[in-house]
């Protein structure tokens, strides 16, 4: 039981153990799925999935591929980040898609435009006077309800010490009762110009990594990463050693819900439109992603690195997929066998690891 | 002494209400955006008749509570019922309840599946799906022949969800037309589910277009997955007049787009003409007239020439 109290966060490495980070393991299967991929495009398809076969493009890289693999999994990546900190503390957040559904129709309701073709806007949900509003203010009601989710969640985690599992299942059917509610099932649509620039193009992608990078620092080299992954490991030694434990986890889920208000922004500013259903089954895509990037449901262990590989394998998939012209019947059927896999080879390799030490 | 005040009551009631046609109307759900489009359309429609009279109720989703509310209908007598099943495999029952007390039914928008066993006086009012997927594809193979591409066209199709009848259906639709000799010069390149969603069509119109096949046309089972491949195109600066883009429902979002001239083909589903016609075949019903099991309430093609109809 050594190993799993010391939580090996990010690509810190155990000198004394020698263990192999368990990052790398997941770079490989990435790499490996390209390769396959790879292989079945030069058979099947005559082309590359990632080099530029058709002599499209001035680098040897078929660069609209690269970009649409990140671009299609950048706004649950988001979502991701704040659900691998949350299963680091040993908790799950089932309540990150509805969030982001409940968030996109309040947020995307500040954020609209007055005049849609000479007319007024048909799906004005406000009168007038919040029509055409600065683009910092839908931005703010959009943060400031996923903080409001979070901390409900946090809340109830931390202090009624209702099971996490629990507790954000109520805030999922909860947040997506109040987006249906909202505009009673209507759709949200016609932002403003400057709205309609924060999801446009490569920005979801530029903001899921540069938060990416900022996480990987705060969850390495900050007291409130080694506290999270402190109560992940063993929650008992982490109240003992004087650690705040309720109200760190607070802020934990806090954090998990500020990016899904931050995800549902730019998911409405990407798609031009907030509607009800926006952000379904996006919760088990972001525990998916952080699973298969190494982060153990047991807490304590996993990586800000591994989830963002983790994204990148089902964006490399899902794209895969599209590329070999295959149904998706097949792409889910391959999704869950690969989170069952990757789960069971870390599975073996900690056992072997603790039989080393 | 009070039960004799509320016979007189009764009596009073129903010696006012001897001329007008009553008519209980239960709904799946008020929150609906197409079903509340459907009950406005009804309302409209009540106004425009003398001497009828809705009694409109929301079955909230709740198959028990929409069987109470049509027992309770024909205990107090309505002279017809209208029904948009909340479980169109549930209607069984109602079919039953309402034939035993000789009520007129009309089943609305929803097909119940007893269709076969429909009771003599019952009818079923909708749009006929099979239209919808067919009147789009055939405008887009005309379009596509306007610009001149009669000799070769590539085109992508954006499923809904699988499981969705509609869905597969209107899929069906566009090869049915393809087929067609008129049409033929049309093949299909890919076709998959972006599940109904804009962002996911989005996604997944970007994914085509990295692989760089040449297309002319994209057809998608519902306006928000048309809609999420003109976004995806014209971030790929696809120029918009180039490619056909055809899609289902005529929302607004559509119809803004239809007059940007991005959209170039959609199909409206006449839901207010729906409520109406369930009204009128049930007037028919009370009056004994001869009316088919199905009446079919045409869809209606929407383009760039009639789009101020809609608007």
């Amino acid at each position: 039981m050594s190993d799993s109290s010391q939580g090996t966060g990010g690509l810190s490495i155990d000198a004394s153990k020698r263990q192999w980070p368990n990052e790398l393991n997941v770079f490989g299967a990435l790499i490996l799925i390209v390769i396959i991929f790879e292989i079945l495009g030069a058979i099947f398809m005559g082309q590359s999935l990632l080099f530029d076969s058709k002599g499209r493009f001035d680098s040897i890289f078929n660069e609209a591929r690269l970009r649409i693999i990140i671009i299609q999994v950048a706004i649950i990546g988001i979502l991701a980040l704040g659900v691998t900190q949350v299963i680091i503390t040993a908790g799950i957040d089932l309540s990150s898609g509805s969030v982001v559904g409940a968030t996109a129709m309040i947020a995307m309701s500040f954020a609209q435009v007055g005049e849609v073709n000479g007319g007024i806007n048909p799906k004005a949900i406000f009168g007038p006077s919040f029509l055409d509003l600065p683009v910092v203010i839908p931005i703010i009601v959009g943060l400031c309800v996923g903080l409001a989710a979070g901390a409900i969640n946090g809340l109830l985690v931390a202090y009624s010490r209702i099971p996490p599992f629990i507790a954000t299942l109520g805030m999922m059917l909860f947040a997506r009762g109040v987006a249906q509610w909202w505009s009673k099932g209507n759709p949200v649509s016609f932002p403003t110009e400057a709205y309609a620039k924060i999801g446009a193009g490569m920005m979801p992608v530029i903001i899921f990594l540069s938060l990416a990078v900022l996480f990987h620092f705060i969850m390495n080299y900050t007291v409130y990463g080694k506290h999270t992954y402190a109560i992940g490991s063993n929650e008992a030694a982490a109240r003992m050693s004087g650690i705040n434990v309720p109200r760190h986890l607070m802020l934990v889920y806090m954090i998990a819900g500020m990016l899904a208000g931050l995800a549902a922004v730019i998911l409405t500013s990407k798609n031009l439109t907030a509607q009800s259903g926006m952000g379904l089954s996006y919760e088990l895509e972001a525990i998916a992603m952080a699973v298969i990037g190494g982060v153990s449901l047991f807490g304590g262990r996993g990586s800000i690195i591994g989830t963002v590989i983790g994204a990148l394998i089902i964006g490399v998939i899902t794209s895969g997929f599209t590329f070999l012209r295959l149904g998706a019947y097949y792409q889910e059927m391959v999704l869950g066998c690969i989170i069952v896999g990757a789960v069971a080879l870390d599975q073996l390799q900690q056992k072997r690891a603790a039989s080393r030490s | 002494m009070n039960k004799i005040l509320f016979t007189a009551g009764l009596v009073a009631l129903m010696g006012t209400s001897a001329m007008a046609q009553q008519i209980g109307v239960s709904i799946a759900r008020f929150d609906d955006n197409g079903l509340t489009v459907m009950r406005n359309g009804m309302a409209a429609h009540e106004k425009t008749l003398d001497g009828v009279s809705l009694q409109v109720e929301d079955a909230t989703d709740d198959v028990a509570k929409q069987l109470d509310q049509i027992n309770n209908f024909i205990a107090s007598g309505v002279d017809a019922i209208i029904l948009n099943a909340v479980d169109t495999n549930a209607t069984e029952a109602m079919s039953n309840a309402a034939a035993a007390a000789n009520v007129p039914l009309v089943y609305v928008n929803r097909q119940p599946i007893n269709m076969a066993t429909l009771p003599d006086g019952q009818a079923f009012v909708a749009s006929n799906e099979i239209e919808s997927g067919t009147l789009a594809a055939f405008r887009m193979c005309q379009d596509l022949r306007a610009q001149g591409k009669s000799g070769g066209a590539a085109a992508y199709v954006l499923m809904g969800q699988l499981s969705n009848q509609a869905a597969v259906q209107r899929t069906k639709d566009f090869h049915d037309v393809i087929g067609m000799d008129m049409c033929n010069f049309i093949t299909i390149i890919d076709e998959q589910t972006a599940e109904w969603s804009r962002d996911k069509a989005q996604d997944l119109m970007t994914n085509w277009i990295s692989s760089g096949e040449p297309f002319d046309a994209v057809f998608g089972n519902n306006d928000e997955m048309a809609i999420g491949a003109i976004q995806a195109m014209k971030s790929a600066g696809i120029d918009m007049a180039d490619v056909v883009v055809g899609g289902v429902d005529a929302t607004s979002d559509a119809l803004v787009s239809m007059k940007q001239g991005d959209m170039d083909v959609t199909v409206f589903q006449d839901l207010a003409g729906q409520g109406a016609g369930s009204i009128d075949t049930a007037l028919k019903l009370i009056a004994g007239e001869d009316v088919d099991k199905t009446v079919f309430i045409p869809f209606k093609l929407v383009t760039p020439e009639n789009i101020d109809d809609f608007m």
